[in-house]
């Protein structure tokens, strides 16, 4: 088998790289693909508490470079999906530990006995990301309806591009706030996809229970009722080939949604 | 009915104490997450040592205390620039000066055992361990009263009385001490 090898990036830090991964990797597992995270952001390694396995983890990426741990042992099966497991990064060294050729001799040995495997990527652009870009032939780049995310996202898209590995590329919007786009002071959708002119792959709406998920290490997409959490769940699909229209994130019809409406706008512009 | 619930819960909520608020909210669950994390961090300690280490420490002071092993919480604390390590043991009672001697010479025999390759290593751990032998001795001895008081209510809840290991400055400690109860033992140790 040849898996897929997908890397996550951003260009501009705190943008959901990371929390994005564990979703997305959750949904694959959950319908059944194999699928290994590897969290490439050494000495900054955060993708384990994302997913509630920070106490499990023995070795890192950097054990198994250099050689002190075989690849299998250093991989962390997740607490309720075996299909879904974990290489962690190292937490005491820094981004010069690992080279690009490295990580992507892991990337292959990885895609043979597993249909996913997906890359959390720092924030930057210099050798973390091209670490973490070497071993991936599809990328998603995240990104806010932001001025600065929207930016980086593009200088990520241009040197993406500029890859020869990396056969298709993809847009995923975070942190969409529907009030705001509506009140005209949040850049739409539309308005993104046109400036990166990037297709698009997902569009996740602001949620608040990404702060309780987070809290408690349990991915969101494990949340039947929340709107994020079915969004990341559409990206799974879509990632998979089928096509799942976008989420219609606008306010409920209705006379109690219409007053509601009202009063989100008076409060967006206070 | 969205709109009337939401108005209710926040009208709700400034009405309800702080305290019924942060229960089993999922902040505490990240504020205890993160305390395990930052440690493990600051410390460059796996789990699987900590655990060995925990193991280690049960074995040492089962020797002079019988203590809910269930209980005992290890935990690295900053203090300023010094991380200090935290013990706290639950402790049902110390144990009678006969039961003691007969531990120390259970262990001693245990030591002698094995043969002469890891016998400079047990020597090592005994040096290491002596002078928190001796602190946990002195600690004995001051509450050897006590668990005759104890074992008239022996049917009441586990009594749960802190101890703390920790690194920290003399001046510091004495303040520690005079905070808590008396029966607060702080041991000293110089490493860090």
């Amino acid at each position: 088998m040849t898996g897929r090898v997908i890397v996550i990036t951003s260009g501009k830090g705190g943008v959901g790289k990371t929390t994005t991964s564990a979703n997305i990797g959750t949904a694959l597992a959950k319908e059944g693909y194999k699928v290994v995270l590897i969290d490439t952001d050494l000495g900054l390694r955060n993708l384990d508490l994302l997913l509630g396995l920070e106490n499990r983890i023995v070795y890192t990426i950097v054990d198994v470079i250099e050689e002190r741990c075989k690849l299998k042992q250093a991989l962390v099966k997740d607490k309720k999906n075996p299909n879904l497991s974990l290489l962690a990064a190292a937490q005491t060294r820094d981004k010069s530990a690992v080279n690009a050729e490295q990580l992507k001799d892991i990337c292959d040995k990885l895609k043979e006995k597993n249909d996913f495997v997906l890359i959390d990527c720092p924030a930057g652009i210099e050798q973390g990301f091209q670490n973490a870009v070497a071993g991936a032939s599809e990328a998603i780049v995240v990104t806010t309806p932001e001025m600065s995310a929207i930016r980086d996202a593009d200088r990520i898209i241009g040197l993406l591009e500029a890859k020869e590995e990396i056969k298709s590329y993809k847009l995923l919007l975070n942190r969409v706030r529907p009030n705001l786009i509506k009140s005209n002071d949040m850049m739409s959708v539309d308005d993104v996809v046109e400036i990166l002119s990037c297709p698009l792959i997902g569009i996740i709406p602001e949620d608040t229970g990404i702060i309780t998920s987070t809290n408690k290490g349990e991915p969101i997409v494990n949340d039947e009722n929340s709107l994020a959490g079915k969004a990341y769940r559409n990206v799974a699909q879509r990632i998979l080939g089928e096509e799942v229209p976008f989420l219609d994130l606008d306010e409920p019809k209705g006379f109690m949604a219409k007053i509601k409406n009202v009063f989100a706008k008076l409060k967006a512009k206070v | 009915m969205g709109l009337f619930s939401d108005i209710y819960n926040t009208v709700a909520r400034f009405f309800r104490p702080q305290e019924e608020q942060e229960e089993g909210a999922s902040k505490a669950v990240a504020a205890n997450r993160l305390k395990l994390v930052l440690m493990q961090d600051r410390t460059n300690l796996t789990p699987k040592i900590l655990e060995q280490m925990r193991g280690e420490l049960i074995d040492l002071l089962s020797k002079y205390l019988e203590m809910d092993k269930e209980l005992l919480e290890l935990n690295f604390e900053q203090e300023g620039d010094q991380v200090a390590l935290m013990l706290s043991i639950p402790v049902i009672r110390a144990k009678d000066e006969d039961e003691i001697e007969e531990a120390l010479k259970a262990s001693a025999d245990e030591k002698t055992e094995p043969d002469e390759d890891s016998e400079e290593i047990v020597d090592e751990e005994e040096s290491e361990d002596s002078e928190t032998a001796e602190d946990a001795e002195t600690e004995t001895n001051s509450e050897t009263e006590e668990p005759v008081e104890d074992s008239s209510e022996e049917e009441a809840p586990k009594p749960k009385r802190k101890r703390s290991k920790k690194v920290s400055h003399p001046e510091e400690m004495e303040s520690h001490q005079q905070e808590e109860s008396s029966q607060e033992v702080v041991f000293e140790n110089t490493e860090s």
